[in-house]
């Protein structure tokens, strides 16, 4: 019989895909030795010191103010336990293999880079994750803001070492803010967040520099503190080509942990490494934590196979937020947990949530209309995912903002799903009579149908509930699920209906609104000077007619309002707390009249299971820790592991507990 | 009628081979379980739906399985939209004076709805008393219902995806055959260049690129699948064309100065057929699965459209649920298992040495 066809072609496809990957495998990273235009960034560096003496600006050690209030954070308590043991290996799993070992630059994000940057790297001055708004130091013995307000400065530690062995020096500071100002670094974000915010670098030094920013504000070390510098030693060969090059380079480090090229396992996984003599390993605030020798990675795309290898003791923890794990797979019933050598945990933290929502986007016709989009909020059963998809586990949001450790708005509450409260709406706006399928028509013949774009195989299962709770309103959802890549696309290009997504936001003292609610994101002719410039310091007047739409920003919902434009810049130039809280109710009560943003789901606690032999401190973790490892405060501890393995052989049990750490439950 | 249709004109040979078929006990049985299967399916809203067969309702007859749907109000409740029949069936029962009656179907579950309002979505195991015989999925929907609609789903796409990939295929594999010499050497190597585009790579970006405008559905998917499995017919109809030319009855037909779709499409066509219709079941099969694969991958018809390959997906994701995996790999064994049968008795029947046997 000969072979089908599409079923031929298939396979070839599927062949070719192996064939790919077995590639990837094989071809050793290209490049770890600097090329042969090595000096090229210190010319071009020394250029752009030229060219802006206004930024990069040098001064002598007797020009630090003498009168400057250095902090240190001394009297601050740590938060991980000094006497947690080091060594050991510990297993852990990444769902895709990285496509770099760079942590800046295209395809960064994503993939290890929590690992080699986000948990691992310390920056200069930390956010404390038990205390909002106070800071603990990481790269400097002490910090002070200058008497303007605006100024930080900072003390580099003179034990900070690369993991080469070169010091860290204000040489380093000045290739960092040189590099993320870079168009060499394809990173438009950075290149702005570091013009726009750092105004100017001052190095007095080379342990002892400031950094100028534009704004007072309440929390500025934190805020402009917390940057990471890169080596400029072994950046010698930065340039315009730079990401070829350093696509697989192992490049040295400030923090514990180092991925060396020989532990690169192409497609299967990484392997850091902890450095024996780290220069911090004693420090305040790093002691006990970093603790494993080893930090395996394993590639494990399917997120089922990966609790499977948990259950049998391949990992040594797994998040178990999805209620099929928690309430099924890995119950209490399973026998490892049964038998006490898997512990459950439940962490209530306290992080601002991912801000889930369905984004109604006000450009498109009939959703232009406020009606049809109060009719929306009363239409989507959000509340009913929380109770039954999510089984409990997920709260209704009640505000834009939730989650920052104080209401945004003292009585606003998301909008009860009410079909027939929809209908009136809807009724309001002229959907009147009902088709042969259930949907209102207007007089015109339109039907009341919009399209929900998202991309998430979670959605599968959660959007045709909203689709069939809708139709109760006379509402139909059609569903659309895309790839991440171009489903994101799509909404940064605002052409969805609406879009079920959400952005995470970091853990920071007030939430920003500037990105998601500004008119200049929404359209470029929004005012009619340069929409980048802020109306209020340019005098410029809103367009009543925009057209140009902005592409590539946050403002998904399209919202153009002049009067909450004027409450967003006085709200982003505010220096006190105080006032940032009274505007931040004004900007979330009209957010909430406006009705374009529908109230998702968050969840106060993450949860999962680990191994008997996984150390922990006392409270578990840290209060604005997001998941397990972000801190690194957990350790093993060999011998119970060695007598945990032999209770599995023996059929050993423990006390089988389910730990609730609710010290940061918010009320 | 066969004078204005010679294309289906029985002659003695082909009703023989039919006989034959019919003799071969596995596959003829095989065809009946699955025309009554097609014919089922077809009219399955009459016996999987949510929908009432016939609602009398306070003197007045509803039928409203197929048109327009009834809202609560008309029935006497305060809710506008659709009115739940299952509940209407309990209230009617309730009623002392029994004037108000209604028929549901066998399995009175549509694949789209959520059978337990008010409780946690997660699958449950098949359940006699409460009707889902195969259990329910993760978001408790009747597993058998989405199965059927799926089956459904997934022959209308065999159907039509024979249907384009035949007509393109025989049509372009006679030209080449029939006229030979540089078209048929030309459109051999365009076949090739074609065929060595990888077909899964080609649908998982269109499916992502597909605008909302259209949307991902079952005619766009169909498109995208045929024009990547045409080419495998061109090669049989091709050499097929090419002995059939030589034969005497096309060169007396030239000389009778028939035209050239005439000689192809009524001449040649007819005496090839036995090659095509071996190959139908077999396409039947490969088009169920691709279209299966598709819907696994997350790359198919758009949610929540029924369909097998989505059913695998959740079972497999659900591997402590196992009869949603159960319920879909048994359907799609039995119905691939039943198409081969019949393929293998089409083939035998057709086979023109009659006492060859196959191993």
């Amino acid at each position: 019989m000969p072979a089908f066809p599409s079923f031929r072609l298939s396979l070839a496809g599927c062949t070719l895909v192996l064939l790919v990957a077995g590639c990837g495998k094989t071809s050793a990273p290209a490049t770890g030795t600097p090329g042969a235009d090595s000096k090229v960034m210190e010319a071009d560096l020394a250029r752009t010191l030229k060219e802006q003496p206004d930024f990069y600006v040098f001064k002598t050690p007797a020009d630090v103010p003498a009168d400057l209030k250095w902090q240190d954070s001394a009297d601050l308590p740590e938060f991980a336990d000094p006497n947690a043991k080091k060594g050991g290996s510990f297993n852990y799993y990444i769902t895709d293999f990285p496509r770099t070992l760079r942590t800046i630059g295209p395809d960064a994000t994503g993939g290890i880079r929590q690992y080699l940057l986000d948990y691992t790297e310390p920056a200069f001055v930390l956010p404390h994750p038990n205390l909002p708004g106070a800071a603990y130091p990481g790269l400097v013995t002490a910090w002070a803001v200058g008497p303007d307000g605006k100024t930080l400065y900072y003390r580099i530690d003179p034990k900070a070492r690369w993991s080469d062995g070169h010091p860290l020096t204000t040489d380093d500071v000045v290739f960092t803010l040189y590099f993320m100002r870079s168009p060499h670094l394809r990173e438009p974000w950075y290149n702005d967040y570091y013009t726009r915010y750092y105004r100017q670098l001052i190095v007095f030094d080379p342990l002892t520099f400031a950094t100028v920013h534009p704004d007072k504000k309440p929390d500025l070390a934190v805020r402009f503190g917390n940057f990471v510098p890169y080596p400029r030693h072994a950046y010698q060969d930065f340039g315009p080509d730079w990401l070829d090059r350093f696509q697989w380079r192992e490049v040295p480090k400030l923090g514990p942990y180092q991925l060396y090229t020989k532990d690169v396992d192409k497609g299967r996984g990484v392997t850091l490494t902890r450095l024996k003599d780290w220069w911090a390993v004693d420090k305040r605030f790093f002691r006990g934590r970093f603790n494993p020798d080893r930090y395996h990675l394993e590639v494990i795309r399917d997120p089922d196979k990966a609790m499977e290898s948990f259950a049998r003791g391949d990992l040594d923890m797994f998040p178990l937020g999805q209620p099929k794990y928690w309430y099924e797979a890995l119950s209490d019933q399973h026998p490892e947990v049964a038998a006490g050598r898997i512990q459950r945990f439940k962490f209530y933290n306290q992080t601002p949530q991912p801000d889930w929502g369905l984004w109604i986007n006000r450009a498109k016709p009939i959703l232009d209309h406020r009606e049809v989009r109060l009719g929306i909020q009363h239409a989507s059963n959000i509340a009913l995912v929380c109770t039954q998809f999510f089984r409990g586990d997920a709260t209704q949001m009640q505000t834009r903002s939730d989650g920052y450790g104080w209401r945004m708005h003292p009585t606003i509450t998301a909008r009860p799903f009410d079909p027939k409260r929809a209908r009136e709406y809807f009724a309001q706006a002229g959907f009147t009579s009902q088709g042969p399928d259930g949907v209102l028509t207007n007089a015109a013949g339109q039907r009341l149908s919009f399209t929900i774009t998202a991309f998430s195989q979670t959605m599968r299962d959660l959007l045709p509930i909203l689709k069939e709770e809708a139709l109760k309103a006379g509402l139909e959802y059609k569903l659309e699920i895309l790839d991440r890549t171009t489903g994101w696309k799509k909404m940064q290009e605002k052409n969805h209906d609406i879009a079920l997504a959400a952005l995470s936001r970091s853990v920071e003292l007030y939430p920003r609104y500037w990105e998601m609610y500004h008119g200049t994101n929404a359209y470029t002719d929004a005012y009619t000077k340069d929409g980048k410039l802020s109306p209020i310091a340019t005098g410029a007047v809103p367009n009543p007619h925009p057209k140009e739409i902005a592409v590539q920003t946050n403002n998904m919902t399209m919202t153009f309002i002049p009067r909450l434009d004027l409450l967003i810049e006085a709200y982003d130039q505010a220096e006190t707390l105080d006032e940032i809280k009274r505007l931040a109710a004004e900007i979330e009560e009209i957010i909430y009249e406006d009705a374009a943003w529908v109230n998702g789901w968050q969840r106060p606690f993450y949860r999962g299971g680990y191994w008997r032999y996984v150390k922990w401190p006392a409270g578990f973790n840290v209060a604005q820790s997001r998941d397990l490892e972000e801190f690194f405060v957990h350790w093993i501890d060999p011998e119970e592991k060695k007598e945990v393995e032999a209770a599995r052989r023996s059929g050993r049990t423990y006390p089988a507990t389910l730990q609730v750490f609710d010290q940061f439950k918010t009320p | 009628m066969t004078r204005r249709f010679p294309f289906l004109q029985l002659d003695p040979q082909t009703r023989k081979k039919l006989r034959r078929f019919r003799s071969i006990r596995r596959g003829y049985v095989s065809f009946l379980i699955l025309a009554a299967a097609v014919v089922l399916s077809l009219a399955a809203e009459l016996l999987v739906d949510s929908r009432a067969l016939a609602v009398r309702y306070e003197g007045r007859w509803y039928f409203p399985t197929y048109g327009r749907i009834y809202t609560g109000k008309e029935f006497g409740l305060d809710y506008a939209y659709e009115v739940n029949y299952r509940d209407l069936r309990t209230r009617f029962a309730a009623e002392p004076t029994g004037r108000n009656r209604i028929f549901l179907p066998p399995i009175p579950f549509n694949p789209l709805e959520n059978c337990y309002p008010g409780e946690t979505f997660r699958p449950r195991p098949p359940d006699w008393r409460t009707g889902h015989y195969l259990g329910t999925d993760q978001i408790n929907r009747d597993i058998l219902s989405r199965l059927v609609y799926g089956f459904r789903n997934a022959l209308i796409f065999a159907g039509a995806f024979i249907l384009l990939t035949y007509a393109v295929g025989i049509s372009l594999g006679c030209l080449m055959g029939y006229f030979g010499g540089w078209f048929d050497l030309l459109v051999q190597r365009l076949i090739e260049i074609w065929s060595n585009i990888p077909f899964l790579f080609v649908v998982i970006i269109v499916a992502s690129i597909v605008p909302a405008s259209i949307g991902m559905n079952l005619g766009v998917l169909l498109v995208i699948v045929v024009l990547f499995s045409w080419t495998g017919m061109t090669y049989y109809m091709r050499s097929a064309t090419y002995r059939e030319k030589a034969r005497d009855y096309v060169h007396a037909a030239q000389v009778l100065g028939a035209s050239t779709p005439r000689i192809i499409f009524r001449h040649i066509l007819p005496n090839v057929l036995s090659t095509i219709v071996t190959f139908i079941p077999f396409t039947i099969a490969s088009s169920i699965s691709a279209l299966t694969a598709l819907d696994f991958l997350g790359f198919g018809l758009p949610p929540p459209t029924p369909s097998w390959g989505e059913l695998l997906r959740q079972g497999t994701s659900n591997l402590n649920s196992p009869w949603i995996v159960a319920s879909a790999f048994s359907a799609l064994v039995i119905v691939l298992l039943v198409v081969t049968f019949i393929g293998e008795a089409i083939r035998e029947a057709f086979d023109p040495k009659k006492f060859t046997t196959y191993q």
